[in-house]
C-alpha cells in the first residue's frame, strides 16, 4: 500500500498523546494506590490523644526541681550528693514522646537508681486508707518515714505526668487513668516505688491501717496488700508492727481481732515475719484527739481506776 | 565571716519551684501569679546591699507579688511547735498558717543573705540575728508576720507549746512582736488558744497560768474575745485508758 507523509506524522503525534496519556494515568494510578496502602489514621496535623484523668502538672520540670533542692539542701543534706538536674532528665525521658499506655518498670530503671536512698531500720511506715493521718504524724514526728517522706515519694506527692508520641512529647490536657491503661505513667511509678520501699526496710516496719473503713482494714487489691507486703525482706526485717486506728467518732469496723488482720497475719508469719497488732496506737490517737478535744473518745475520763 | 549558716544551696530554684507547686498543687485558688517575678523581687530586697541593713519593708514588692487572702477563720498562730503546726494545719486545709501561704511557704526553712557591692548571695555564711538584727532572714519573717497577722479576720487560733521550759508565750518573740500589734481588731470575732504538750512530753504550762496567763490578759486588755484550751486533758484520758 502506498505510504501517505502526513499521516506518519500525525500517527507519531498520536502515538506520543497516548503515550503521555497512559503514562499520566499510570502515574496517577500509582500515586492512589501508595496512600491507600500507607495511609494510617491520621488526623490532619498532630494530635494528642485524649484520657480522663487530669493532664502533666504545669511547670513540671520546676516543680520537681524545686523539691528535689528542697528536700536535699534544706531537709537531708546528708543526701548532698544527689544531682536534682539528673533526676529531673531520667524522668523525663521515663516518659516523654511515649505512648502512655505503654510504660514500663525498665523506663522507669534510671530514675529510681538516681533518686532512692537508704531508709534508716526502724523507721518504715507503710500504710493503707489512712493517707491523711499518717502524713500528719510523720510531719509532727520526723522518727517515722513513709514513702512520701523519701526523696522520691516527695518529689511525685500529687503531681502528675504523661506523654504522647506527638510534639511536645508531654501532654498537660490530659493523662491515662488506670481504668483506661494499667501501664500508664503515674501507676507503674507508685507500684515500682513502693516495691523499692518495701525492699529497703530493715528492721522494725511499722503499719497504719484504718479500722474504720467498711471494706475491711487489709485489702488485698492495696498497693500495700498486693505489692508492699511481698517485697519485705525476711533477711532484714524482724518484726512488722500494726496500729489499728478507728476515726474519733468513727464506726470500728473492725479491730487486730478481726478477719482481714488475721488474713495480713498469716501471709505475713508465712514469710516468717514476727507480727504485733495494736488498736489505736497511742501517739497516733493523741494526734486525732488535739483536733477533736471535745469529744467523748478524747474527753478526761470520770471513773479512775 | 558571720557566725550563721549561708544560704541555702539552689535558692532560685526551690523559690521559683515552690511558687510553682503552691500555685499549681497546693492551692490553686490562689491564681495565676508570677513566679519568676516573685523571685526577683525576694532576690532585690537584699541583694547588693549590707546584709546587716536589710528592713522589712524592703520585702513590699515581694509581698505585693505573693499576696493573696486569708480565709476567715482559717489563721494559725504558733510558738515553739513547728512540727506540730505543719501537722494540725493539715496542708492549708483545716488551718492556714503562715507557712501554709504563698509567701510564706516559698521561703520556709531556708535561709539566706547577699553582699554589699555584690550581686551574688552569700553561700559561706550569714548574720544572725544576735549579729544583727536587720538581717535579711528576720526582717523577712518579720514583714511576712505582720502581713499575715493584719489580713487574718474571724476566729483567731493561737497554738502554744505546753512542755517548753521558758514558757508557752515567748516574749520577745514573733507573735508577741509582730503579729498581736498587727491584728485588725474590727475583723477579729474572736481568739481560741491551745496549749498543747509535745507528744508523750512534760505538762509544764496550761490555760490560766504563768505565760499563758499573761498572754490572755493582754488580749483582753486590748479588747479581744478570749478562751483557752488545754490538751493536757486528753494525755489524762488516754492514761486512764491503762
Amino acid at each position: 500500500m502506498p505510504f501517505r507523509p502526513g499521516s506518519a506524522r500525525a500517527r507519531q503525534r498520536s502515538v506520543l498523546l497516548v503515550g503521555s496519556a497512559v503514562l499520566l494515568a499510570a502515574l496517577v494510578l500509582a500515586v492512589v494506590l501508595a496512600s491507600l496502602l500507607t495511609h494510617e489514621k491520621q488526623e490532619v496535623g498532630p494530635k494528642m490523644m485524649k484520657w480522663k484523668d487530669r493532664g502533666t502538672t504545669k511547670n513540671l520540670r520546676e516543680v520537681i526541681l524545686g523539691r528535689c533542692y528542697s528536700y536535699v539542701m534544706a531537709r537531708y543534706p546528708e543526701l548532698g550528693d544527689k544531682d536534682c538536674l539528673k533526676i529531673w532528665e531520667s524522668l523525663k525521658q521515663a516518659f516523654i514522646y511515649k505512648n502512655p499506655c505503654n510504660i514500663t518498670s525498665e523506663d522507669y530503671e534510671p530514675l529510681m537508681e538516681l533518686a532512692t536512698h537508704p531508709i534508716p531500720c526502724n523507721k518504715s511506715l507503710l500504710w493503707s486508707k489512712t493517707s491523711d493521718l499518717v502524713h500528719r504524724y510523720t510531719k509532727s514526728n520526723q522518727n517515722f518515714l513513709t514513702l512520701e517522706d523519701t526523696l522520691l515519694g516527695y518529689m511525685a506527692d500529687r503531681v502528675s505526668w504523661c506523654g504522647d508520641p506527638s510534639d511536645p512529647g508531654i501532654n498537660y490536657e490530659s493523662c491515662p487513668k488506670r481504668s483506661e491503661c494499667e501501664s500508664n505513667p503515674s501507676s507503674v511509678f507508685w507500684k515500682m516505688a513502693s516495691k523499692l520501699f518495701a525492699e529497703a526496710a530493715c528492721g522494725v516496719v511499722q503499719v497504719m491501717l484504718n479500722g474504720s473503713v467498711e471494706a475491711g482494714a487489709f485489702r488485698s487489691s492495696s498497693i500495700f496488700g498486693s505489692i508492699e507486703i511481698f517485697n519485705l525482706n525476711p533477711d532484714k526485717v524482724t518484726e512488722v508492727h500494726i496500729w489499728l486506728m478507728h476515726d474519733i467518732g468513727g464506726p470500728q469496723s473492725e479491730s487486730c481481732s478481726g478477719h482481714s488482720i488475721k488474713r495480713l497475719k498469716s501471709i505475713l508469719e508465712e514469710r516468717n515475719f514476727k507480727i504485733t497488732c495494736v488498736d489505736n496506737y497511742r501517739p497516733v490517737q493523741l494526734l486525732q484527739c488535739v483536733h477533736n478535744p471535745d469529744h467523748t473518745d478524747c474527753r478526761l475520763c470520770t471513773n479512775t481506776t | 565571716k558571720w557566725k550563721g549558716e549561708g544560704t541555702t544551696q539552689n535558692l532560685e530554684s526551690i523559690v521559683i519551684g515552690r511558687c510553682y507547686d503552691y500555685i499549681g498543687i497546693v492551692n490553686p485558688a490562689v491564681g495565676e501569679k508570677n513566679c519568676s517575678a516573685i523571685w526577683e523581687a525576694f532576690k532585690n530586697a537584699f541583694i547588693n546591699k549590707d546584709p546587716c541593713n536589710i528592713l522589712p519593708n524592703d520585702y513590699e514588692l515581694f509581698i505585693n507579688l505573693s499576696f493573696h487572702t486569708i480565709p476567715p477563720n482559717k489563721s494559725l498562730f504558733w510558738e515553739n511547735n513547728q512540727l506540730l503546726v505543719n501537722s494540725f494545719a493539715g496542708r492549708g486545709r483545716r488551718y492556714m498558717s503562715l507557712a501554709d501561704t504563698l509567701f510564706g511557704f516559698v521561703a520556709d526553712y531556708l535561709n539566706w543573705c547577699g553582699q554589699a557591692n555584690s550581686a551574688g548571695l552569700d553561700y559561706e555564711s550569714c548574720p544572725t540575728t544576735e549579729e544583727c538584727e536587720n538581717n535579711a532572714v528576720e526582717s523577712f519573717w518579720r514583714k511576712a508576720s505582720a502581713t499575715y497577722a493584719q489580713h487574718s479576720s474571724g476566729v483567731i487560733h493561737v497554738l502554744l507549746n505546753g512542755s517548753v521550759v521558758g514558757g508557752a508565750y515567748p516574749e520577745p518573740g514573733f507573735f508577741a512582736d509582730y503579729e498581736i500589734p498587727n491584728l485588725q481588731k474590727d475583723k477579729v470575732s474572736e481568739i481560741v488558744i491551745w496549749v498543747v504538750d509535745d507528744i508523750e512530753g512534760p505538762d509544764i504550762e496550761s490555760c490560766g497560768t504563768h505565760t499563758v496567763k499573761i498572754l490572755e490578759n493582754r488580749l483582753k486588755t486590748l479588747g479581744y474575745d478570749v478562751t483557752c484550751t488545754d490538751n493536757y486533758k486528753s494525755v489524762m484520758f488516754l492514761l486512764c485508758l491503762d
